[in-house]
């Protein structure tokens, strides 16, 4: 009785628009969605020279890459709070507890899902993407793009991926947010607090809105894979 | 069929002599290896401007290998190499060369864009205007006669009707050289047609062409030189 009572609750909280959770929805899907806008174009980036270019280290840089895509957020929260903290080396820079160190924190976390995604991707594509734009006269930025945008649902795949580990981690958002209400709290730390003060209506309806959005991310990461096997 | 001005293959047999002037490309000593094996090993090539090459060999000759090393798709060393009368060092494929090779691949690879896009894509690759693009893209389309076909989506193409697309997209450009790895093999009667009009009207616009293939029907095209490989080499066995 007391779940389906919590439940009701937290319908209501969403239904009724109660300010103070859409503030925290609204801080994660910015940091979430800030960090993939910056880290992408990078990680997309070095996902395709792994992929098409041979180097002494390459080898190692992509087992190093695959390891740390299964790296504990909590981790990666502690390295960065030790860099960032007032004693580490970037410590001049103010930037713990604040939505800015939290977005680091997870740049650092898709990174390695980018790269390994569109490693994967680039890999997979038909050779003759990339000859065909090099004897057609593509300069290096121009073949690149051609094969990305070639293996465009596989490389949606490896953004969505990166969304969905990104908005739903708690070690490093904690860590190095500091869980801040109206500033850094967003819905995994949010979720977190709200359960050990036992105020579990606005965990409930931040749980709904997150496995919302993971089921929104997983439907379309389906939908990019089957799309892209489908131009095999 | 003429007799031809070009030296050939490991048996240095000149034909006839060209003035260097004649030559689009001339190449001795280009090798390729690949583990550690020689699968490339011509001692002379010599490409008049304006004749059409068959270059013919059963599979595995390096027919294809032949021309992706000179479309530079392929990694290879030469003694010398000359494109357009100048030095060329093919382990820094210069630019200039690029712009003048015009490569078609066995099974052409099309952007999964649109036919349109397809033809301007060499030509943005080149910087130039968008009205330019336009133009030229339209001019190839109708030289292709494949105006039907630019509304449908690449993928869905024929065989045929890729490999016309592709000479299209490869005729935009305004090649010197033209570089076709078997134009039609596994096309049907009508498409073979098509495509052999089309290589027919290259050469009619005096553009040289070396195309690998076992077709026969290419033979008829009109000044066709033969060429043969045998293990990596070209030999005048024809």
């Amino acid at each position: 009785m007391e779940l389906i009572e919590t439940t009701r609750q937290a319908l209501e909280l969403l239904v009724s628009g109660d300010s103070g959770l859409w503030r925290i929805v609204w801080v994660s899907l910015k940091i979430s969605v800030g960090a993939l806008i910056l880290i992408s174009p990078l990680a997309i980036a070095a996902g395709y020279l792994l992929a098409t270019q041979s180097f002494p280290g390459r080898r190692l840089i992509v087992v190093i890459t695959q390891a740390l895509f299964a790296f504990p957020t909590v981790v990666v929260g502690l390295l960065l709070y030790m860099l960032l903290s007032r004693q580490g080396p970037l410590g001049s820079l103010q930037l713990l507890f604040t939505q800015t160190a939290m977005m680091i924190g997870q740049m650092l976390i898709a990174a390695p899902i980018l790269v390994a995604f569109t490693l994967s991707a680039v890999q997979g594509a038909d050779p003759r993407v990339r000859e065909t734009a090099i004897v057609l006269g593509a300069g290096r930025l121009r073949t690149a793009l051609t094969v990305l945008g070639e293996v465009r649902f596989g490389v949606m795949a490896a953004v969505f991926n990166g969304f969905g580990r990104v908005i739903s981690e708690v070690g490093c958002a904690l860590m190095v947010g500091g869980n801040i209400a109206g500033m850094t709290r967003n819905m995994p730390t949010a979720i977190a607090l709200e359960t050990t003060k036992g105020e579990f209506a606005q965990g409930v309806a931040l749980g709904i809105v997150l496995m919302a959005l993971a089921l929104g991310v997983n439907f379309a990461m389906s939908w990019a894979q089957g799309a892209g096997a489908q131009r095999q | 069929m003429s007799t031809a001005p070009v030296t050939l293959g490991s048996m240095n047999t000149t034909l006839r002599d060209a003035a260097p002037d004649d030559l689009v490309l001339s190449c001795a000593g280009l090798k390729r290896t690949a583990a550690s094996q020689l699968i490339l090993d011509v001692e002379r090539l010599d490409l008049t401007r304006g004749r059409t090459y068959l270059l013919s060999g059963a599979n595995g000759a390096g027919k294809t290998t032949l021309l992706r090393v000179l479309a530079g798709l392929d990694r290879a060393t030469c003694a010398r190499f000359l494109f357009d009368g100048a030095p060329v060092d093919l382990a820094k494929y210069p630019e200039r060369m690029r712009r003048q090779l015009g490569f078609v691949q066995h099974h052409p690879m099309l952007f999964s864009t649109s036919v349109q896009a397809n033809i301007a894509f060499g030509l943005r690759a080149a910087g130039a205007s968008g009205a330019e693009v336009k133009r030229r893209a339209a001019a190839a389309i109708e030289w292709a006669g494949i105006g039907a076909l630019v509304n449908r989506p690449p993928r869905g193409l024929s065989a045929g009707e890729k490999q016309r697309v592709a000479l299209a997209r490869a005729h935009a450009l305004d090649p010197g050289l033209y570089l076709l790895d078997e134009p039609t093999a596994n096309l049907d009667d009508n498409g073979k047609e098509l495509v052999t009009r089309l290589i027919d009207a290259i050469g009619a616009e005096g553009r040289t062409l070396l195309i690998a293939c076992h077709d026969r029907d290419l033979l008829g095209l009109p000044g066709v030189v033969r060429l043969h490989m045998t293990n990596g080499r070209l030999d005048n066995s024809l």
